[in-house]
């Protein structure tokens, strides 16, 4: 009897282990310096991505994907190309929407919520949010990655946004996953692969 | 003479101006002999099928566009959801044909008269089974009335191929709102609008595959 319950607590414990494994204060100075010294580095960013809607009424998560493309200080384009032809631009202050070939702009020169937006995505795909004072921050271990979890202190963008969740590769130092948490069981998932760090990108790029 | 002449031309216009207005939904359409007492509407009804469609909304001139969700969850019930492309959910309703209920919604979308709208719109759009007391017909469909508390639906059924091409719901005397479907197989609608005539209200839902 006492083994099985050693081998179950060895078990369930091995599990979590596997899983997530919260970091010490000396790992996360460590990978906090990593982060800062590759995300310093970034000039300009492309990547494809993959977004999967997770709703958990439904059967499967909506599928879309595209790329997205990052230029020092704040010029980012967001473009979905599958399965439908979506681009969104933020520039200059404002945003330029690219619909099916329909374009509108809204100004965001005064939205303190769109500019937080803006600051987020950024944030999120440099990796850079650590010293953000707009959450809390927790991070722990996986197998090869590192995952810091965003809990927003202020209650308007809580009530968008539960948690967001950066995985990175520990090797790089680079985000390879962003979760996006509605709720405990609604969620957006977005895959980054085929990173380019420092290419040249033309402004032009950011026109819709 | 001439005076009382003047008065039942007078009278005899706005007879058939009342007349007129009040057959205004169906005056184009011909009466004819019921078929079916009954109509299944086929798009929305598995269960298993997760409906998603790019979407469309254009309210008294701004446009906002999205992700739209249904799902049968139970016989009677649909679960809506309508998120931005970023997958934030803008609202979330569960719908039966008698009941309604709020999930989430997100503050700048959280108004009444929105939400009234939207729910009827909706309730039409998921609503499987109308009886049918009245059968009308115009060049291209069959066109089934079927009443609904005040108001009634009209389901227009193409001749040519027997699919559900649109329901116009109306009161006695005026349309209210369209939905217009264009579905290849009768089963699945890829493309729907949603119409309204007093308010400037456009819907437009385009099926997309999530590969």
């Amino acid at each position: 009897m006492k083994t099985k319950i050693a081998l179950l607590i060895l078990f369930i414990s091995g599990n979590l282990f596997a899983q997530e494994q919260k970091m010490t204060s000396a790992e996360i100075a460590q990978f906090k310096e990593d982060v800062n010294v590759v995300s310093k580095k970034i000039k300009t960013l492309s990547t494809d991505f993959v977004q999967y809607k997770h709703l958990d009424f439904l059967s499967k998560d909506i599928e879309t994907s595209g790329k997205m493309v990052f230029k020092e200080p704040a010029l980012l384009q967001w473009q979905y190309k599958k399965p439908y032809n979506y681009s969104i631009v933020f520039k200059n202050g404002k945003i330029l929407i690219n619909d099916e070939g329909k374009k509108s702009a809204v100004d965001i020169g005064n939205s303190k919520i769109f500019a937080r937006i803006n600051k987020l995505i950024i944030g999120s795909v440099s990796g850079n949010m650590f010293d953000d004072k707009e959450f809390s921050i927790s991070y722990f271990k996986l197998k090869g990655q590192n995952l810091a979890k965003f809990i927003p202190k202020d209650a308007t963008l809580k009530k968008y946004i539960k948690q967001i969740e950066l995985t990175f590769d520990k090797e790089e130092a680079t985000v390879v996953q962003v979760k996006l948490l509605e709720s405990s069981e609604d969620y957006t998932r977005i895959v980054l692969k085929n990173k380019v760090i420092n290419a040249k990108i033309d402004d032009s790029v950011f026109t819709n | 003479m001439q005076k009382s002449t003047i008065q039942f031309l007078l009278i005899n216009c706005l007879l058939a101006l009342v007349l007129f207005s009040c057959a205004s939904v169906t005056k184009n359409y011909t009466p004819k002999k019921l078929d079916k007492t009954s109509y299944t509407v086929p798009y929305f009804s598995d269960s298993k099928t997760d409906y998603v469609y790019k979407t469309n909304i254009s309210v008294y001139g701004n446009e906002l566009s999205g992700i739209f969700i249904a799902k049968k969850i139970n016989d009677t019930t649909h679960r809506i959801v309508f998120t931005t492309e970023f997958g934030n959910k803008l609202m979330d309703f569960e719908i039966s044909e008698t009941d309604f209920k709020v999930n989430s919604i997100v503050s700048e979308l959280d108004r009444k008269i929105l939400i009234n709208t939207l729910k009827d719109d909706f309730r039409l759009l998921l609503k499987k089974e109308y009886l049918i007391q009245e059968q009308f017909e115009n060049e291209s469909s069959n066109i089934y009335k079927s009443a609904d508390g005040k108001r009634d639906n009209y389901i227009f059924i193409s001749k040519k191929d027997q699919k559900l091409e649109k329901i116009v719901q109306a009161s006695k005397t005026k349309e209210k709102f369209t939905l217009t479907f264009s579905s290849e197989n009768n089963i699945f609608a890829e493309k729907i609008q949603i119409v309204h005539k007093n308010i400037k209200l456009k819907i437009e839902l385009n099926y997309f595959k999530s590969e």
